[in-house]
């Protein structure tokens, strides 16, 4: 059941390194975060831990719920082009992915030595996220693909920790959501204001303001 | 918690109510002498403001000796240095000020990294930031790591205290000051650099290795000359008395260093007398050169300026202030019966005991140091001499020197305070070197009880050893006498006429202010001495009428800054370099920087497996 999910999590994280449009982007995020849900329920339900069920409450309605809603308000008030821009197309952008996931595998089979392949996959797809995140945020040009980006990088320690650590400190991870929400609201409304001044979010544009 | 001031971070030993007393014996005059000197210059605002910062300032400064924690230590030292960036800058008006204060902050800035790089060398070694603990883990660190502390103390310390080429702040921040700042900073701030020295090398670290004391030997010959000489060229009252500070903190050193490299090869009644000396000559300094700042500034306030070249005759405008400053000036120039006489007499005759009881090359060495001194106490001399005499002698030379007044009541007393001192220390002189052994007992660690300190170690042979005998009120009381007996001899057996008229002048009858000897030409011998050093170099621009008739002659006359030109500007020009070609990656692309950061993460995982 966990490998069903995790493989979930690589699609939809490949969704997100072919998505053209920014609803596209902020559907697939809500994707691999719903997965991510799912796969702390489950760790919850085996473990029978109450604080899991707390912080899986908190990813779905958090990340699977308002910041996605979040996201798509900033689209429909900025009323730009819906396209990301992209600096590398989405086919080299998936062999870029592919090639993200070959190494992020040999890493982590070189950092775990015993021969938990369960772990080491694990281990692959988030470090395989985290790369990914980064990646988004340097090959789009819109603002909103670098908080999605960042959002994603996210997801990725979140998975990180959870399966090979058993989970951050509860009250770590309660923090760390809050300041992924606040981030999303204080960066939705630097996307505004850059709108509002530059009529684009196009952060490529932006290079002009260096001293 | 709420115990601020916990016990365990603060250490009263000898050493530290040494520097305490240093650090009060300024202050308190300085304090008051800036109730006249502030009055009238400033705004009430700007005044509490000057009040507030003054009392930060010295309270850093009695923390900076008092505590024993390297940390607390650390702390108060930026406070110290933060505060008295303010107090440079405090004329906001002068475009001066804030270059001086800029120079200032990244000087004392790259000293303190020094510092935070030795004390970090030394936490790593001994887990400790206390004084004591690290004392005594420092007994077993390896002579490598020691020797490293070593050099970046010297050069932490060496930057607040203005060792060449290190100095190259004091010029410019401390006549920027207000005076009675200028006189706590040049007498007393420059000092917790010396106290820090003593603390951390001689009292925590220990000296072992006899190279130290002769780099710093070095150093401080080298200090004491430059500092002296640029010292007797500069026109600026206030950069003389900067540079002097300069030379001074060689003398200081010559002292310390000395009392170094006698520790290292264990001699400890010479080590505990080198370091009377230089304590005794710190103490001094503080008193004369905290005097002559404040003489210096109520000349300032007074005329409104600083360049002495526009100054003269001020000794029948302000007499008390001249007073004053002779007084200072005579100290200074290491006359008897003053207290510089004492302290440097102290420093020679370590210098020749040091010569006469070790052997081999060393013994060169020391003495070489002594005749090096020597030369500095001269050339001292001459330049108080130039201060004083183009300064408060002769006619005024312009307006500003015409309308002086003389320093309003407070003024004078702290400069009042701080002369009697210059006396006092020259006299009391007995007294106060049996006092500064205890503290230089306690800071080298050596037991004293069974040895005497006088004025009278000086023995060139064990036969003239008991005929030496100097004592410094004897001294007083012997010039007295001689100078009454001139004078007598002068009123009984003179009977010419007293006639005052213009000075003779072939008939000219032209002559004024703009004739008199000035302080470029009293330099000029010194500039020609010195020049392949000084590198002077003149420019000369003729405007003519015609061909026979010159309408206006220009001339000028500059000594090259060795250290800025060839030290300082290669650096800052490389440092700029570097910067710009840094700036090349710098393309103002979000996504360029984003993708810098991906790389490296890249560049790591396939690397660190």
């Amino acid at each position: 059941m966990q490998g069903m999910i995790l493989f979930a999590i690589l699609a939809s994280t490949y969704l997100m390194i072919i998505a053209k449009r920014m609803p596209a982007l902020i559907r697939s995020f809500r994707y691999q975060s719903f997965c991510l849900f799912a796969l702390t329920l489950i760790v919850a339900l085996d473990h029978r831990q109450p604080d899991l069920y707390v912080v899986a409450g908190l990813l779905f309605v958090l990340k699977v719920s308002l910041i996605p809603y979040l996201l798509y308000r900033i689209i429909k008030r900025t009323k730009v082009n819906e396209d990301l821009g992209l600096f590398i197309n989405p086919q080299l952008s998936l062999l870029w992915a592919l090639g993200f996931t070959y190494l992020s595998w040999v890493f982590s089979a070189h950092l775990v030595i015993s021969e938990k392949t369960a772990l080491t996959s694990f281990l692959a797809v988030a470090f395989f996220i985290v790369l990914t995140g980064l990646f988004l945020m340097i090959s789009r040009m819109s603002a909103l693909a670098q908080i999605i980006g960042l959002l994603v990088m996210e997801n990725g320690l979140f998975l990180l920790a959870s399966t090979v650590s058993g989970g951050m400190p509860f009250f770590v991870e309660i923090a760390i959501f809050f300041d992924v929400f606040v981030s999303v609201l204080i960066m939705g409304l630097f996307v505004y204001r850059i709108n509002k001044l530059f009529t684009h979010i196009d952060v490529n544009k932006l290079s002009r303001l260096k001293g | 918690m709420l115990d601020f001031f916990p016990k365990q971070f603060f250490l009263f030993d000898p050493l530290s109510i040494f520097f305490l007393c240093v650090i009060f014996v300024v202050s308190f005059p300085s304090a008051v002498y800036s109730f006249g000197y502030l009055k009238g210059g400033y705004s009430p605002a700007k005044i509490t403001l000057a009040w507030f910062l003054f009392f930060i300032f010295v309270l850093s400064m009695a923390f900076v000796v008092t505590v024993s924690n390297v940390l607390v230590f650390l702390v108060f030292w930026e406070i110290m240095s933060l505060v008295s960036y303010f107090l440079v800058v405090f004329d906001t008006g002068h475009e001066k000020s804030i270059q001086a204060g800029m120079i200032y902050i990244v000087m004392t800035h790259i000293g303190t990294a020094f510092l935070i790089a030795a004390f970090m060398m030394m936490y790593k070694f001994t887990n400790s930031f206390d004084f004591n603990v690290i004392k005594d883990a420092c007994q077993t660190m390896p002579v490598q790591t020691r020797n490293i502390i070593f050099l970046l103390l010297l050069a932490g310390f060496g930057t607040k205290a203005g060792i060449v080429p290190l100095h190259i702040w004091l010029p410019y921040a401390h006549p920027q000051a207000p005076s009675h700042i200028s006189s706590i900073m040049s007498g007393v701030m420059i000092k917790t650099a010396i106290y820090g020295l003593i603390r951390f090398v001689i009292f925590i670290l220990g000296v072992q290795s006899s190279w130290w004391g002769i780099l710093l030997l070095v150093l401080a010959c080298i200090t004491c000359l430059v500092g002296i000489i640029y010292a007797l060229m500069v026109g600026d009252i206030k950069r003389l008395l900067a540079y002097s500070s300069v030379e001074n903190v060689g003398i200081i050193l010559l002292g310390i260093g000395l009392a170094m490299f006698f520790q290292s090869i264990n001699m400890p009644y010479l080590a505990v007398f080198s370091m009377i000396a230089g304590l005794y000559h710190l103490i001094n300094h503080a008193i004369f050169k905290g005097l002559l700042f404040l003489c210096a500034g109520s000349v300032y306030k007074a005329t409104g300026t600083r360049d002495i070249e526009k100054l003269g005759g001020l000794i029948k405008k302000m007499p008390q202030t001249a007073v004053f400053f002779l007084i200072g000036a005579m100290g200074i120039s290491a006359l008897p019966p003053f207290n510089g006489f004492v302290s440097e007499w102290l420093t020679l005759q370590a210098f020749f005991l040091g010569a006469l009881n070790i052997m081999g090359g060393a013994r060169v060495f020391l003495v070489i140091c002594a005749a090096l001194l020597a030369l500095t106490s001269g050339l001292a001399a001459a330049c108080f001499v130039k201060a004083f005499g183009v300064t408060f002698l002769a006619l005024p030379r312009s307006n500003y020197a015409k309308e002086a007044k003389e320093a309003p009541f407070s003024m004078k007393a702290g400069m009042l305070f701080l002369s009697i001192l210059v006396i006092l220390f020259g006299l009391a002189a007995v007294k106060i070197i049996r006092l500064l052994a205890i503290v230089a007992s306690s800071a080298t660690g050596f037991d004293i009880s069974s040895m005497s300190f006088s004025l009278n170690n000086f023995i060139l042979s064990p036969q003239a050893g008991k005929n030496v005998y100097l004592s410094v009120p004897l001294l007083a009381v012997g010039l007295i006498v001689l100078g009454g007996a001139c004078f007598a001899v002068y009123k009984l057996f003179n009977k010419t006429k007293v006639r005052i008229y213009k000075t003779w002048d072939c008939g000219y009858y032209k002559l004024n202010s703009r004739n008199e000897y000035t302080a470029t030409a009293f330099s000029k011998p010194f500039r020609i001495a010195f020049s392949f050093f000084l590198l002077p170099y003149r420019k000369t621009q003729k405007i003519r009428e015609s061909f026979y008739h010159v309408k206006s002659f220009v001339y000028e006359t500059h000594t090259t800054p060795v250290f800025k030109k060839y030290i300082y500007e290669p650096l800052l020009a490389s440092v700029f370099k570097a910067a710009k070609s840094m700036r090349s990656i710098q393309l103002g692309s979000i996504h360029l920087y984003l993708s810098y950061i991906f790389v490296t993460l890249l560049l790591l995982i396939i690397f660190m497996r």
